[in-house]
């Protein structure tokens, strides 16, 4: 047997909602950028440079004993935590971060070069291979010079700008410019509200959430495409239907196909958060974050923005004078 | 919308088939598929049983050659490996080539023909990297401006003609000269392109490795080296200049006194060797890198030591046998950065070329790296490693154990939650997302696209959307069937109300995933990759495949009313 996850003939009227919507929107970018601005962002070390290495973490290994151990080499700040690690078993790894060495300028990428290799070294030689312990394996390193960080970063920006202005182009192409203004509207409010999520959680920001973020963009742009897609839809068939009902109307009309994607790509998404590791655990949390406020958006954000919007896109309606009454075309 | 003709049907088969076949040796091992495995890096007697087995079973399979048999390419977080991204200073390159001009310049104002030389000083300005030429008076500007532009070739391999340096008079008898901007790029790109040969015979000197080294940009290179653990084995070969020479040596008690006491002779220079010893060495070389044929790892069998052996090239070793008749009985020292390797005395002319260094205490190891750095030549510009990736091969094992398991619990889950929403037609829908996932992995592998562990993510991630294309349709014929429509133009209107709106939503995706892929880099752009090949395949197979599955059973079944 099958299920129905939303009434046949819903009739929910989203539009009266729009004025609490919009004040509880504002609230949340107002406090994201509130968040950004005094917490910053926990950058990784793709936009921040510096240096991570991954190891095991055998049962003889103490943490404060591994932090004893690399605070003596004096290479500036280090840090080291422990997480869980890749796989479907259950096993802990230690992180250890290395900042940005402090030297000339010519000589940065060859000292954070250094301290990686002596860090490595010393982890090595400090927790061998003995007849009770397996001993501390290097799992991954990374390090990155303040250069490449410095063009990473400018280069994520760049892409959400012009993904953001494609966007826009796109829309006001296929519909009018008030269509495009509440797309990218509600596509601005996504990728501040998920970075302020980052911001509040001091997640860790890195290439992978700008990969992220232009997801989102893409899939929130979707939901809000198919909405407005039935919004002209309707307003071609009804053409005397005032303009609140109408976007009500054709919410409802989408609101099943709504729900239901929101829930297949949710389910997808939470199995990569649970399985997928902890490479993908911050990329999946920002799109699960991304996908639940990009639906949330596509209803109270852009719609809520076309409302607003003078309404010179519905050809062949006539002036509120002119109607009787709302009577439907068909 | 609902009738297939049957040349649409061939078509649509054909599709599947390939995808099918293009996704198929992912499935099987490369012994199934009778492709010969890569040598094995490392020599250990595991490695060359498996490489073994390996080779027998390629060469017992019966899969026929024209089929597919490449597998989807694993990208380094996925297989183990070193990404290296390494940085060269075009300031360098540049300034040695001035160095040169610097010496043709000085050629070109020399005496000549009876008239002295015409200028005073040329020295590069320290800020500008420009060469200065001051001329003894300024009335003899025009024979200056002559004998430079004569000194002055056209840029190699350019159709414009470009000159190789701007020659401007700046009045008052002083001449600048400085590197046009087409001689400068095609210097840098051709240095690019040298250091990326020399990278390669210096890390990989026989040439077996799956290494892969790539320009990127104008002065940079990237370094992909699958299956290696350590980066230190990568950039240690790297950091030495490999300048080689061979010099005389003045071994005199009073010249090598004054030496270190500050007063080098002129035209000589102070260098060490590995244990501290002074040597003053004559700056002209003998002999140069560039005159080395080949480099050796060698064996002294009478000390039981590891040896550089090298030969000469032709006119290398002419030269060398000529000083060697020059200079009997004296040191001379074989140079490589500065440092001494060896300083042998010459006790007979040595006609071949062929040359040992010995006694340097090297280590096996020590002694393969040197013979390969000495045979590759001298980098053009120092290396800067800016960027170090390392995953080992066993974190790689797990990323896609982790990777595997995540997209099969969210297959199943999204195709449990569509069965129960749509019944039978969840049911088509389920099938066609199941060839969606096949297409995909055919298209990588057809493409040689890399997939990276972001990559994987957004396979699951298009799992999960891929059923909106499907959603859409059947939520048209959920309203058209309410609507009182029966069962086959329900369906009908369905698919042609939800085109446009699949189209447009789609395309916008598209977008993100181009805009991804063309600013992204390494595992962003391989999720970029999956994203946009996933958005293709999914509208076919949800737009195609299932209204195809479903016309079929309508067909068939020819159910008055749909029950949605």
């Amino acid at each position: 047997m099958f299920m129905k996850y939303v009434p046949d003939t819903s009739n929910f009227g989203f539009m009266k909602l729009r004025f609490p919507s919009f004040a509880m929107s504002c609230i949340g970018i107002v406090l994201s950028i509130f968040l950004i601005m005094t917490q910053g962002l926990n950058l990784g070390i793709d936009f921040r440079g510096g240096s991570v290495i991954e190891t095991t973490k055998p049962d003889n290994v103490q943490i404060e004993d591994v932090r004893a151990k690399l605070s003596g080499l004096n290479l500036g700040e280090v840090l080291i935590n422990e997480a869980r690690g890749t796989g479907v078993e259950d096993t802990t790894i230690l992180v250890v971060r290395i900042a940005t060495q402090d030297a000339p300028p010519d000589e940065i990428e060859a000292a954070q070069q250094a301290a990686t290799e002596l860090v490595k070294a010393t982890l090595l030689e400090a927790y061998p291979a003995t007849a009770t312990s397996p001993g501390l394996e290097i799992k991954s390193s990374a390090s990155i010079g303040p250069k490449v960080s410095g063009e990473l970063f400018r280069t994520g920006i760049t892409a959400l700008i012009v993904a953001l202005t494609l966007m826009l182009l796109y829309i006001a192409a296929r519909f009018a410019w008030q269509f495009s203004l509440g797309a990218v509207a509600a596509l601005t409010h996504d990728v501040i509200l998920t970075i302020g999520v980052f911001s509040g959680l001091q997640l860790e920001f890195n290439l992978t959430t700008i990969a992220a973020l232009l997801t989102i963009i893409g899939y929130s742009m979707n939901d809000t495409v198919v909405v407005f897609d039935r919004v002209r839809e309707e307003s071609r068939r009804y053409k005397q239907m005032p303009n609140r009902e109408l976007v009500d109307f054709a919410l409802n009309g989408t609101l099943s196909r709504t729900l239901l994607t929101s829930v297949t790509t949710l389910l997808a998404l939470l199995a990569i958060f649970i399985l997928g590791g902890p490479v993908l655990r911050g990329m999946s949390f920002a799109l699960i974050w991304g996908v639940i406020v990009g639906t949330y958006s596509s209803i109270f954000v852009a719609s809520s923005l076309l409302l607003a919007l003078p309404d010179d896109w519905r050809h062949g309606k006539k002036k509120a004078e002119d109607v009787v009454g709302f009577q439907g075309a068909d | 919308m609902l009738h297939f003709s049957k040349w649409k049907v061939l078509g649509i088969v054909l599709v599947l088939v390939w995808g099918a076949l293009l996704a198929f040796p992912n499935a099987v091992s490369n012994g199934f598929l009778g492709v010969k495995p890569d040598t094995p890096i490392s020599q250990s007697a595991d490695d060359l049983a498996k490489f073994r087995a390996q080779q027998e079973a390629a060469e017992g399979a019966w899969w026929p050659g024209f089929l597919p048999e490449n597998k989807v390419n694993l990208g380094l977080d996925l297989q183990g490996g070193v990404y290296l991204l390494i940085e060269f200073a075009e300031d360098e390159v540049v300034a040695n080539r001035m160095e040169i001009a610097r010496r043709d310049v000085t050629e070109a104002l020399a005496a000549r023909g009876g008239r002295p030389a015409i200028f005073s000083t040329r020295e590069p300005n320290e800020d500008t990297g420009q060469l200065e030429i001051r001329l003894k008076t300024p009335a003899e500007l025009r024979e200056a401006m002559r004998r430079l532009d004569d000194a002055n070739p056209p840029v190699e391999g350019t159709i414009s003609g470009a000159k190789t340096f701007d020659i401007e008079d700046r009045g008052g008898g002083l001449i600048t000269m400085d590197m046009t901007t087409a001689s400068r790029d095609a210097l840098v790109s051709d240095s690019q392109g040298k250091i990326i040969e020399i990278i390669r015979r210096r890390i990989d000197p026989d040439g077996v490795k799956e290494i892969s080294i790539q320009p990127q940009g104008e002065n940079r290179i990237v370094l992909e080296a699958p299956g290696v653990d350590d980066p230190k084995t990568l950039t240690r070969p790297l950091e030495e200049a490999g300048r080689m020479t061979f010099n005389i040596v003045d071994s005199s008690e009073t010249g090598l006194t004054a030496a270190l006491n500050g007063l080098v002779r002129p035209g000589y220079k102070l260098v060490e060797d590995s244990q501290g010893f002074p040597y003053l060495i004559n700056v002209s070389p003998i002999v140069t890198g560039s005159d080395i044929a080949t480099a050796n790892p060698g064996f002294d069998a009478q000390d039981n030591s590891r040896t550089v052996d090298f030969r000469l090239s032709g006119s290398g070793a002419k030269r060398f046998g000529d000083a060697t008749v020059k200079y009997i009985d004296r040191q001379f020292a074989i140079v490589l950065d500065d440092l001494v390797m060896s300083a042998p005395v010459i006790r007979e002319p040595i006609y071949g070329g062929s040359v040992q260094i010995s006694g340097g205490g090297f280590t096996e190891e020590r002694a393969r790296e040197l013979a390969a750095i000495i045979e590759a030549g001298e980098l053009p510009a120092k290396l800067e490693v800016i960027q170090e990736r390392t995953v080992t091969a066993s974190l790689g094992e797990d990323s896609i154990r982790a990777g595997t398991a995540a997209s099969i619990i969210g297959l199943i889950l999204v195709a449990v939650f569509m069965i129960l929403a749509y019944s039978r037609l969840g049911i088509f829908a389920v099938g066609s997302l199941m060839i969606n996932i096949i297409l995909i992995l055919g298209a990588l592998s057809g493409i040689g696209a890399t997939l990276t562990l972001p990559g994987i993510a957004g396979i699951i991630l298009t799992i999960g959307m891929a059923v909106d294309a499907n959603v859409l349709v059947f939520e048209r014929v959920r309203e058209e069937t309410r609507a009182g429509r029966g069962a086959m133009t329900a369906v009908q209107a369905g698919y042609e109300k939800a085109l446009g709106t699949i189209l447009d939503a789609n395309i916008t995706t598209f977008i993100a995933a181009a805009i991804l892929y063309v600013l992204g880099s390494g595992p962003v752009s391989g999720f970029a990759v999956t994203l946009a090949i996933g958005i293709v395949t999914s509208v076919f197979t949800a737009f195609v495949v299932t209204r195809w599955f479903t016309s079929i059973w309508l067909h068939w079944a020819k159910p008055k009313k749909l029950k949605l």
